[in-house]
């Protein structure tokens, strides 16, 4: 017991503090997104979020009290665990909207064991960029630790979840950051994923936004000169790679690197345009520019910029927003909460919810500075790269400057799985943290 | 390349920094951001909130319509019919039961069941919920002339579904319906919505897709309480009709098929062997499409779900039977491809044989058929010569292999949903399952098509197709083309596919087919298969079911058998179930189709020239 004691005098309460006002305003505008304009409640939503957020803290201490370093053997065990719980999932779990992703408890209630699988990846990657800190090859380390998150989020993309299987991404970047892994690849992962996205893109873009094609781009898409284009890569890399060997000139090196980069994000976007559904592509287009589809995708967009414009300095007041109880802004209790609160709260409540989450990052960040093993470090880490990723992917979204995902607004957002997770990973580094003179 | 020192009290200083200056980055943006929509252009977006709204309107395109393989009158129309329509946001608690009683007097549809389709969950939707999805226009007149007292209703145009064939033709082009909640969940990400219609069996959904076309939008701009403002420009984004689809039936063949089944329960198939196109694909029981999609069309679905005659099941590929004698053609090619018996070597039929503890009866009892070559075996259908050559020369394992050559056992492909494989029993699959020897009695059974073995009227058909091709059988197919539904031109056209390609020799199919003939012009065919117009080749087949005086009847035939162009061929099977009084019908139903098809007759021109008016052949004793 003492122990506990003494835990819970060196936790920072303060973060819990935070993450209960988020919780607080959440359950206070999803009760408001349940209001009709003619001023009924028709949503008892925000009463299942009550229990959502009591149970998600509960978790949180609980997980505070829960010592990592010893059980830090096993997070093998508990990972791939976790895994045959995802691969069981997608087998016999519950189909809803079109992706088979959870697991029933009982009527209506159930849980995505793909929320779980963040932290317990999360706990394994750490693991492994300890032991692995003296490995000599950066390229080895870099691909094993690669595919320690690739497993799950390939499990996760053919449910298909594409949104909780992008959450992976951060997770492993800011992760692989922390432990050490070669700067060279983590830009190159970053640059393959952004020109993947790019040349997958362009041809609709090209069709629907662009005042005038530009031939030269269509070298990247449109064949057969897309495939003169990989053969001209593919010659130039060749060559590259023997000039290094022959040379050792640092700008060989560049070279291939460069090179590489275009093969594979061209090759991948072909991939892209294969698997991927028009309407899937155009979210993507749409984001750049709304005006496009005013009533498809770039809908969501629009009303959601005029309920947060229409906020104001300090709002419309608490359930007085027109825009929200009025019109159909689509999932106001998940994905565009953040939009009601900016336009019943305006500046102020934006801010706030703002300021906690900043507030909440940096603590994080002061945990980090505290910490001597890679396993812990990381591990932080990657739950700062979870949270920072869906608040800025989400309330990016709601003002217009993300695309749509359907990632939600951690602590805000109705849902209990999302919610849970983060408790758990958060509870993990307030624990992380109180121990901070242990070892 | 590590940014940390390899000490074991490592230092995380800088990671810390990075994350924190990362957070501040992303505050410091973001507020500026919020800064800029709310305050800077805030006064814009707050006028734009109060008076301008944009509402969606769905215009439904008009699914496509189906077509014969002549391409002149459709089977399949759209009739002008209305879907109404509720916006339960748009309607006031206080007016709420009033509305729903006045709708329901309107209607004429019970008051619990309109509220069923908006439960109190859904009343503050701003979305519409569809109330009925075929309103007469008259009903929808009464509504506008009061729309003050309906807030909240609307309607649009959904022109409903008129199948102007019904009968045989139901199963074949199926009907729609709403999609269903387990539906959606699946297609959703293929881009249907709740209130859509969807095809729900045979051609409509097959070819779902293809039929339904875009469906179009138009934007109204209201007010923030949801009146349009006149002014206001209005947007349309048409709808795109969805594509007509020709199919490779013919009208004339599919109604001669389905008069010759009259009400004998069975099914019939009329199939082009030289490129899979199915001319007829008659069944019955059957049902009327146009009772399922008319209001009130659940009832009927339940009822005819509890039939037991199961109407809704498509006998010609959705069952399965035991083939009879007609499986006799396999053995037969299968005997000369392997030569297990010399073709004019002789068996002497005495009208049984003792195997193991029992006696197996040839179907003529005794005293036999006497002494028969294949040639005589398969045109008496002589059960003894076919179990002798069996159970001494050809064994079960090449009976196995051959009935998988033929396609026995495995999906046709057809392009119609609910296909059944039949079974080809092997030893290994009886020790499997019952755990009990595969007996020599079992290989005698298979020899003469009954036991285990099962098959559709559809794959008997396509062995029929692979004798007359020598070795190939096209994937039986329904679609010919794709058509624009503007100005018909062709936009795809289904081009035959092998589905399966024999290494049997030619000279093995040329034989059977020899054989075959003689079981129309000197066999058990003879009298029944006697149209004049056309030379015809086939076998028939009786299975015993376990009744003592009623027999499943089969014949599966092929004309013109000396046809100079093998696109000229058609095979015909007719299947009719032992649940029928015995009359043989199988081969007459037959020689109706090849009389009728052959000399451009109608049923009951075919009927009157072969002498079969008002029915029927004389109730028979057993004949194979």
């Amino acid at each position: 017991m003492g122990s506990i004691v003494k835990l819970f005098k060196e936790m920072d309460w303060s973060i819990v503090a935070a993450v209960i006002l988020l919780l607080v305003i959440g359950v206070l505008f999803i009760y408001s997104s349940g209001i009709t304009s003619t001023g009924e409640l028709v949503s008892n939503e925000y009463l299942k979020q009550i229990i959502w957020a009591s149970s998600g803290m509960l978790i949180m201490i609980l997980a505070a009290t829960f010592d990592l370093k010893r059980v830090k053997d096993h997070f093998l065990l508990i990972y791939i665990l976790s895994v045959i719980l995802l691969v069981f999932t997608f087998l016999f779990g519950k189909t809803v909207n079109g992706a088979r992703s959870w697991l029933g408890i009982a009527g209506e209630y159930g849980i995505q064991p793909s929320e779980l699988m963040k932290i317990t990846t999360a706990m394994y990657l750490a693991r492994y960029l300890d032991t692995s800190s003296h490995e000599p090859s950066s390229i080895k380390r870099f691909a094993l630790s690669f595919s320690i998150i690739a497993l799950p989020m390939l499990l996760i993309l053919i449910q298909p979840d594409f949104g909780t299987a992008l959450v992976f991404i951060p997770i492993y970047l800011f992760m692989a950051y922390a432990g050490g892994i070669n700067r060279r690849y983590l830009v190159f992962f970053v640059l393959t994923g952004a020109l993947t996205i790019v040349f997958t893109v362009m041809p609709l873009w090209q069709r629907l936004i662009a005042d005038k094609q530009s031939f030269v781009l269509r070298v990247f898409y449109d064949k057969p000169y897309f495939y003169y284009t990989l053969g001209i890569f593919f010659t130039v890399m060749v060559l590259s790679f023997l000039g290094f060997r022959l040379f050792k000139k640092k700008y060989y090196y560049w070279a291939i690197y460069t090179t590489l980069l275009f093969l594979v994000s061209m090759s991948a976007s072909e991939l892209g345009h294969k698997l991927l559904k028009d309407y899937q592509i155009m979210r993507l287009v749409v984001f750049i520019d709304p005006s496009i589809d005013p009533l498809g995708s770039g809908w969501n967009i629009l009303q959601s910029i005029t309920a947060i414009g229409s906020g104001g300095f300090v709002g419309k007041g608490f359930l007085k927003g027109t825009q929200s109880h009025y019109r159909y802004l689509p999932q106001q209790s998940t994905d565009f909460i953040f939009s009601i609160i900016s336009e019943e709260m305006g500046f102020l409540g934006g801010l706030l919810v703002f300021a906690l989450f900043l507030y909440i990052l940096v603590k994080l960040s002061l945990i980090i500075k505290t910490q001597h093993s890679i396993t812990q470090a990381s591990f932080v880490s990657g739950m700062f790269g979870i949270i920072f990723f869906h608040f800025i992917i989400n309330a990016g979204m709601a003002m217009g400057v993300m695309p749509i995902t359907g990632i939600p607004l951690l602590f805000l957002s109705y849902g209990g799985s999302s919610l849970w997770a983060i408790c758990l990973g958060l509870g993990l580094c307030l624990g992380i943290g109180a121990r901070k003179f242990e070892s | 390349m590590s940014d940390f020192t390899d000490d074991s009290r490592r230092s995380f200083d800088k990671l810390t920094i990075i994350l924190i200056v990362l957070a501040a980055l992303a505050f410091l943006s973001y507020s500026s951001y919020l800064f800029y929509l709310q305050l800077v252009r805030g006064s814009e977006y707050q006028s734009k909130a109060i008076t301008i709204s944009r509402q969606i309107e769905r215009l439904p395109a008009q699914r496509g319509e189906i077509y014969d393989r002549n391409y002149n009158l459709p089977l399949v129309l759209n009739v002008d019919s209305f879907a109404l329509v509720m916006v339960p946001g748009e309607l006031p608690a206080d007016m709420r039961d009033t509305v729903f009683i006045k709708l329901a007097a309107l209607l004429d549809e019970p008051v619990d069941e309109l509220r069923r389709k908006v439960p109190p969950s859904y009343y503050k939707l701003f979305q519409q919920i569809e109330l009925l999805s075929s309103v007469d226009q008259s009903i929808i007149t009464k509504i506008a002339e009061r729309i003050d007292e309906f807030p909240g209703i609307s309607w649009y145009s959904r022109p409903k579904r008129n199948y102007l064939e019904s009968g045989s033709f139901s199963h074949v082009i199926g009907y729609v319906g709403e999609i269903t909640r387990d539906e959606l969940k699946v297609f959703y990400n293929r881009g249907y919505q709740s209130g859509d219609i969807i095809g729900k069996t045979g051609i409509e959904r097959q070819y779902d897709s293809i039929l339904r076309g875009t469906d179009g939008r138009q934007f109204n701009t209201v007010d923030v309480k949801g009146r349009s403002i006149e002014s206001a420009s209005r947007q349309v984004e048409p709808p795109l009709m969805g594509k007509n689809l020709m199919l490779t039936l013919d009208r004339n063949t599919q109604l001669l098929a389905e008069k010759a089944l009259g009400d004998r329960i069975g099914s019939i198939v009329v199939l082009k062997p030289s490129n899979g196109e199915i001319l007829a694909l008659a069944s019955y029981p059957s049902f009327n499409a146009n009772d399922i999609v008319a209001r009130g069309g659940n009832n009927i679905y339940a009822k005819l779900l509890e039939d037991p005659g199961t109407p809704l099941i498509h006998r010609a590929f959705q069952s399965s039977y035991p083939p009879a004698s007609t499986y006799k053609t396999i053995m037969t090619a299968a005997i000369l491809e392997e030569e297990a018996i010399g073709p004019e070597e002789t068996i002497l039929c005495t009208g049984e044989i003792s195997y193991g503890d029992r006696v197996f009866r040839c179907w003529i009892r005794r005293p036999g058929h006497g002494r028969l070559n294949l040639a005589g075996g398969l045109a008496q259908s002589c059960d003894v010569y076919f179990w002798e050559v069996a159970k001494d020369k050809l064994g079960i394992e090449r009976m196995v292999s051959y009935s998988r050559e033929f396609g026995f056992g495995s999906l046709t492909n057809i392009d119609l949903p609910g296909e059944v494989p039949g079974f080809v029993p092997t030893p290994q699959w009886k020790e499997r399952t019952f755990n009990e020897k595969w007996l020599g009695g079992d290989t005698l059974n298979m020899a003469i098509g009954q036991g285990y073995l099962l098959t559709s009227p559809l794959q008997i058909a396509n062995m029929m197709a692979m004798v007359v091709n020598s070795g190939v059988i096209f994937k039986p197919h329904l679609l010919k083309e794709v058509r624009d539904p503007r100005d018909g031109s062709v936009l795809t056209k289904i081009l035959p596919e092998v589905l399966v390609s024999s290494s049997i020799s030619k000279e093995t199919f040329k034989k059977t087919r020899e054989n075959l003939r003689l079981v129309i012009s000197a066999g058990t065919a003879q009298y029944p298969v006697n149209t004049k117009v056309v030379s015809v080749a086939g076998k028939t087949g009786t299975a015993e079911v376990g009744f003592a005086d009623r027999w499943h009847s089969w014949f599966v035939g092929y004309g013109p058998y000396d046809a100079e162009n093998i696109d000229d061929v058609i095979v015909v099977v007719a299947m009719i179930e032992a649940a029928n009084p015995w009359e043989w019908w199988a081969p007459y139903a037959s020689n109706l189709i090849f009389q009728g098809y052959f000399s451009g007759m109608n049923y009951e021109e075919a009927a009157k020239k072969l002498g079969l008016v008002g029915k029927t052949a004389p109730p028979a004793v057993r004949v194979e």
